[in-house]
């Protein structure tokens, strides 16, 4: 690895202190750590442009900008799949995210898994839904651990030892969400948001400029040099049919990941997240043109650089030690500000879904938000030492998690608008859903289109299938977010249960 | 009227930016500096939102939102 720049260094670890400064600021108030929805979801107090400012912190990561410009260094085009797939996501947000947002207020639930323990009086679905959610967060965290890792190998190599402050800086990161609950990264993903806008359009203008003399004429050279990497394959393991079902299934997955349903529940009232889904998808703006960056890097950077690398080698070849210090700190703070969410999202469902409904169901209050707030440690924990230890033990749940994440949809859309949907129904469905994926994934035999098309195919289908045998009972029976979503049947079943 | 309106705006999203991909998976022409396909889905990030506005104001009208 080429040495490291002491200026881009100095900056990076500079910025990194000030936001975790701020992440311990944002909790002076001892009313963040009061109740677990006070540190989860903030009361649910946040204004329209907060959860903005949260959401998009929390799904534009580290690993969306290495990720993206490597991809679009070795595949191209393929890429833009992230285009569709986030504009979509908010499109299809805007439909089920109020109604789940007004049911959650109501019976005053903090995760998904809540959710589905409340509509489908079952603990066994909240625990799967609980465990899938957690398997498939862990190895996320650990790929934001990877992008700051990456990123301090280039600014520090011969000044740091870049495990010791990747392991300092997280064990910050959980400390300040420790204290500080969701407050800690609202507050600080203000200024990660500023960061990325500001830096990445930054880059955008002026890495052309440098290496081509203008947008057109890198434009021009790509269309000539290397016009392969601007359309979509049409053959080949992934081509066309690819791009749209993992666009598609992205989209639909996006808001169960516990993360970004913990940014959504901050929310102050319905109408907050109609105008979110609304506004969001401009965030994208900067994606399609982060894609472009990767294009740059295969034009300019030497044939064998690593891809893992594109994007932060092309920030060291072209800039001089301020400007590397400010992308550097930019792509760390997009790797610790969602890690802090994300510990949030999986902590929450650890202590509330796993241990509370699963292990000792008599636990509550003061004891439940402390065992709530703790599991951040354990769960950041387990993300640095998979990640440093069995680095490649997680690839394979890295690539299936959005796949493995899609299958909880029917337990928690496909409900709110169902009313006869059944437990028994739902629960099969999710099993035959993960087993399809993993089976497709491992066996290798997907046809081109994405594992988890598949697996959500195979579990609607179960559903609908299934859904018969066990009506009767669902039909007949309420519960309080039953009633709340469909209004009471009472007369009816009241008339039933005499035996009229 | 208003029902079909709702429908189309609703469809056009995922019409535009899922099934007529293979239609605009092509460089040429260069629109705003952008080769095709990416112009295109440039657009349809400033579209969407328009559908979503749309819609939002057609329920509202209706009286669906609280």
């Amino acid at each position: 690895m080429q040495q490291g720049n002491l200026t881009a260094l100095s900056i990076t670890i500079c910025i990194i202190l000030t936001v975790v400064l701020i992440g311990f600021l944002a909790g002076r108030d001892k009313a963040t750590r009061s109740s677990v929805e006070e540190w989860s979801v903030g009361g649910r107090r946040f204004g329209g442009l907060l959860v903005w400012f949260l959401v998009g912190a929390d799904l534009y990561t580290a690993y969306t900008f290495l990720g993206l410009t490597s991809t679009a260094y070795t595949a191209g085009s393929l890429a833009f799949f992230a285009i569709p797939y986030s504009v979509l996501a908010y499109f299809i947000s805007y439909f089920f995210l109020p109604k789940l947002w007004k049911v959650a207020n109501h019976h005053k639930l903090t995760t998904l898994a809540d959710y589905a323990r409340e509509r489908f009086d079952s603990k066994l679905l909240s625990s799967l839904i609980a465990i899938v959610g957690v398997l498939m967060l862990i190895p996320y965290i650990c790929l934001q651990l990877s992008g700051i890792q990456d990123t301090l190998q280039v600014a520090g190599t011969g000044f740091i030892n870049v495990k010791v402050v990747v392991i300092t800086s997280f064990f910050l990161v959980a400390l300040y969400t420790f204290f500080s609950g969701i407050k800690g990264p609202t507050y600080t993903a203000i200024i990660k948001d500023v960061l990325v806008w500001a830096i990445m359009l930054f880059m955008v203008v002026s890495l052309p400029i440098m290496h081509f003399g203008g947008w057109n004429p890198m434009v021009d050279k790509i269309v000539t040099e290397a016009p392969q990497l601007l359309t979509i394959p049409t053959e080949g393991p992934k081509g066309i049919p690819w791009f749209i079902t993992a666009s598609f299934v992205s989209a639909l997955a996006l808001f169960m990941w516990a993360h970004a349903a913990t940014g959504v529940f901050t929310a102050k009232s319905a109408d907050a997240i109609r105008k979110n889904a609304l506004y969001l998808p401009l965030y994208n703006i900067v994606l399609i043109l982060v894609v472009f960056l990767g294009f740059i890097a295969f034009l300019v950077l030497p044939d064998g650089t690593d891809p893992r690398f594109a994007l932060l080698a092309l920030i060291q070849t072209s800039y001089g030690g301020i400007g590397q210090g400010l992308a550097y700190s930019t792509i760390a703070l997009a790797s610790l500000i969602p890690c802090s969410i994300m510990a949030i999202g999986a902590s929450n469902l650890f202590a509330n879904n796993i241990y509370r409904d699963l292990i000792n169901p008599k636990v509550k209050g003061a004891k439940l938000t402390m065992i709530t707030r703790g599991m951040v440690f354990v769960v950041i924990g387990l993300a640095l030492l998979f990640g440093l230890v069995f680095p490649q033990a997680l690839v394979s749940l890295q690539l299936l998690g959005v796949s493995g994440m899609v299958q909880i949809f029917p337990a928690i859309v496909v409900s709110l608008f169902w009313r006869n949907q059944t437990r028994e129904a739902t629960i099969l469905g999710l099993l035959v859903g993960l087993a399809v994926t993993f089976t497709v994934y491992s066996t290798g035999t997907s046809l081109g289109i994405y594992e988890g098309f598949w697996g959500l195919m195979a579990n609607f289908a179960t559903v609908v299938a299934l859904n018969p045998l066990f009506v009767k009972k669902a039909k007949f029976s309420t519960n309080d977010v039953k009633d709340y979503l469909f209004g009471r049947k009472s007369k009816e079943i009241d008339l039933v249960r005499k035996g009229a | 009227m208003k029902k079909i309106i709702l429908v189309l705006l609703i469809v056009l999203p995922f019409l535009a930016q899922l099934v007529v991909l293979p239609f605009v998976n092509r460089i040429d022409p260069i629109v705003l500096g952008l080769p095709f396909l990416q112009f295109w889905l440039f657009l349809w990030i400033v579209l969407t939102p328009f559908c979503t506005f749309g819609i939002y104001q057609l329920q509202k009208s209706q009286g669906g939102l609280d």
